[in-house]
């Protein structure tokens, strides 16, 4: 899976090729709207994380083009401005996703990972890990072969912690991930709780493996080591 | 008091000022020139009877005539030729007279003869002056009422037409006001100055405006590489083992710095009125939508919830509606108590959410100011209820609190 990221914060940039990296993606970087336009119109992405605001240029005119030279790469947008206009306009052009500064790169990572499920129609739309299999058009989970009967938040947790497996993942990025940035009181981690406990319960009982880590009180990571 | 009024009321002061005095000393310099012609005639009667007894040596016949009376005594000497106002109250009623004493010489006797002529011509002058001023007056002030009413206020009609100009401006418009060229010179300056003055002012907004977008650029970026760090901090375990306690205070606050920006920002936007409501929306449909995003949380805190939603339609931003009504919502739950109430009723015009707390009464006055925080909870960045009455003040709704039954009450009127 190869990623282009356009980010002109160095920094930042690299944070998020560590990240990507990490999980199997082929990241390349560009900080220009030059080099970006030049990248974008040589080779194919299976997706394309763009940052608004570049030092030479706009965004925006990156998506302009690749949709004007008839380009299927995936596209989310990074925004610094929360602006309701800048996302209606990214999406209107044709983005998949929008994502504002500051991000989680475990959200960041998901969002990618929806995208290429969504536009690699012909491939697997599986997300599998050791003996879970979630089928994600169909919403559906299944270990050993067997369905497992998950509610709709315990679904969404899943699928988060999957996609982001092998990593360390805060209450606080889970929370904001479930329930999104409004909701941000200590109480969300009792639900967390609740419900990490809840999908391990049911995971151990469809007899998969206890992959569900607590790291130190201070989140979860999804491993089979 | 109008521009006008003030001016009016000092212009006709002085000019009933004038014509008092001026009419005064009309009234008296033509009462002196009067009295010296009467002086005049009667001493050319005087003249006469002079050469009368000078050719005749006697003294001439006394005719009685209504507008001249003559009479004479013997006199012991020569006396000096005088002039009197006298007073005739013989006749009917009273009569004033202008009257010439001299004496005359006939024979080796000494006469002192008195000629008198009635100063009633005079008195009536005084009338007719007095009731010319009167008219005068009358006439003036006529004419002051009908300037005011017609023709100040077409001369006035440009100045008006500036104010309502200036009343629907906007400043969030974005077209700059530009007040027409008129042919009055004062009018035409102030509209001149402005149109420069607005012109001025949209140029500090759009520069302020394009500060507060570049200044949220530059701060969520470091914001954003501050939490990718962390986050990759946080992948390295033995890091976290030692730090555990510091890493997720950090977290804490990036997550607080980072929600308050946003709410400054979104706070910006609503006073400038970057939101405008454009379409219909149900407002009972957001509520529960709300609701149900809410639930677990609701439900974690064994909270009951009393609903009764009518179906009202009202013309809002929905962006802003799912604001008033979210934010309400989450202090509704936030600041309750276990096993409380939260009680919320939609009926067309108004909206009430009522809560039970833990919490006392709170402060009507700074409850909507900035950065209140009532509770002792530190999670809250008491900006919620300011951006609720920021949208209410830009919607035109109002919005009001009471604590009642030991509840608190939010009203929101449409």
């Amino acid at each position: 899976m190869k990623i282009l990221i356009i980010e002109d914060e160095p920094t930042l940039n690299k944070s998020m090729v560590d990240y990507l990296s990490s999980q199997q993606y082929l990241c390349e970087t560009v900080g220009s709207y030059h080099d970006a336009l030049d990248k974008t119109a040589l080779y194919q992405y299976d997706c394309i994380v763009l940052d608004i605001m570049l030092p030479d240029g706009n965004g925006l005119q990156i998506l302009k083009e690749l949709k004007a030279a008839g380009k299927n790469d995936g596209v989310i947008i990074l925004s610094a401005k929360n602006e309701l206009e800048d996302k209606l306009l990214g999406l209107n052009l044709g983005a998949d996703d929008y994502l504002t500064k500051p991000f989680h790169l475990s959200e960041l990572s998901v969002r990618i990972a929806a995208i290429i499920r969504r536009k690699n129609q012909a491939g697997s739309n599986l997300l599998e890990f050791e003996e879970i299999i979630i089928d994600v058009p169909a919403r559906s989970v299944s270990v050993n072969k067997t369905d497992l009967i998950l509610t709709r938040k315990e679904y969404e947790l899943l699928v988060y912690l999957v996609i982001n497996k092998n990593r360390v993942l805060s209450k606080n990025t889970i929370a904001e991930h479930m329930w999104g940035d409004d909701m941000d009181m200590a109480d969300n981690y009792d639900f967390i709780y609740a419900h990490i406990k809840n999908l391990r319960k049911k995971l151990l009982a469809a007899g998969a493996g206890d992959y569900i880590q607590s790291v130190y009180g201070m989140g979860y990571k999804f491993t089979s080591h | 008091m109008k521009l006008f009024d003030k001016y009016n009321r000092l212009n006709i002061t002085a000019t009933i000022l004038t014509f008092v005095l001026g009419s005064c000393t009309f009234y008296f310099l033509l009462y002196f020139i009067l009295i010296n012609q009467l002086d005049e005639t009667l001493q050319t009667e005087q003249q006469e009877i002079a050469a009368y007894v000078a050719t005749h040596n006697t003294l001439p016949e006394i005719i009685k005539t209504r507008d001249q009376f003559t009479s004479y005594e013997t006199a012991k000497g020569k006396t000096k030729t005088t002039f009197h106002t006298v007073t005739n109250t013989s006749g009917k009623g009273e009569e004033k007279l202008r009257e010439i004493e001299f004496t005359i010489e006939a024979g080796s006797n000494y006469y002192l003869f008195k000629v008198a002529k009635p100063l009633e011509q005079t008195e009536s002058l005084l009338q007719v002056i007095i009731g010319v001023t009167i008219a005068m007056i009358g006439l003036i002030l006529l004419i002051g009422y009908w300037i005011n009413r017609t023709m100040i206020r077409k001369l006035w009609q440009p100045f008006y037409q500036s104010i309502e100009q200036i009343k629907i401006y906007s400043i969030t418009d974005l077209n700059t006001l530009k007040l027409d060229n008129v042919a009055i010179d004062e009018f035409a300056l102030l509209n001149k100055s402005i149109n420069e003055l607005t012109e001025r002012i949209q140029k500090d907004y759009t520069s302020l405006k394009d500060f507060t977008g570049q200044a949220a650029h530059e701060m969520q970026t470091p914001l954003a590489i501050i939490r990718s760090k962390l986050e990759m901090m946080m992948q390295n375990e033995s890091v976290v083992a030692q730090n555990e306690k510091h890493i997720g205070d950090i977290e804490k606050a990036i997550h607080r710095l980072s929600r308050l920006h946003q709410s400054l920002l979104l706070l910006t936007k609503i006073e400038n009125r970057q939101f405008m409501a454009t379409e219909e929306i149900r407002l009972d449909q957001i509520i529960n939508e709300k609701i149900d995003e809410y639930q677990e949380l609701i439900e974690t805190m064994q909270i009951v919830t009393v609903l009764n939603l009518q179906p009202v339609r009202i013309v809002m931003h929905p962006h802003l509606a799912e604001i008033v009504c979210g934010n309400l919502l989450n202090n509704a739950i936030r600041y309750n108590q276990k096993e409380g109430t939260i009680e919320i009723i939609l009926e067309p015009g108004t909206l009430t959410i009522t809560n039970t707390s833990p919490y006392p009464e709170l402060d009507k006055d700074k409850i909507f100011k900035r950065f209140y925080r009532a509770g002792n909870k530190d999670d809250g960045n008491g900006l919620g209820l300011s951006i609720v009455k920021q949208i209410g003040d830009v919607a035109g709704n109002s919005i009001r609190y009471q604590y009642r039954d030991s509840k608190h009450w939010f009203l929101i009127g449409f």
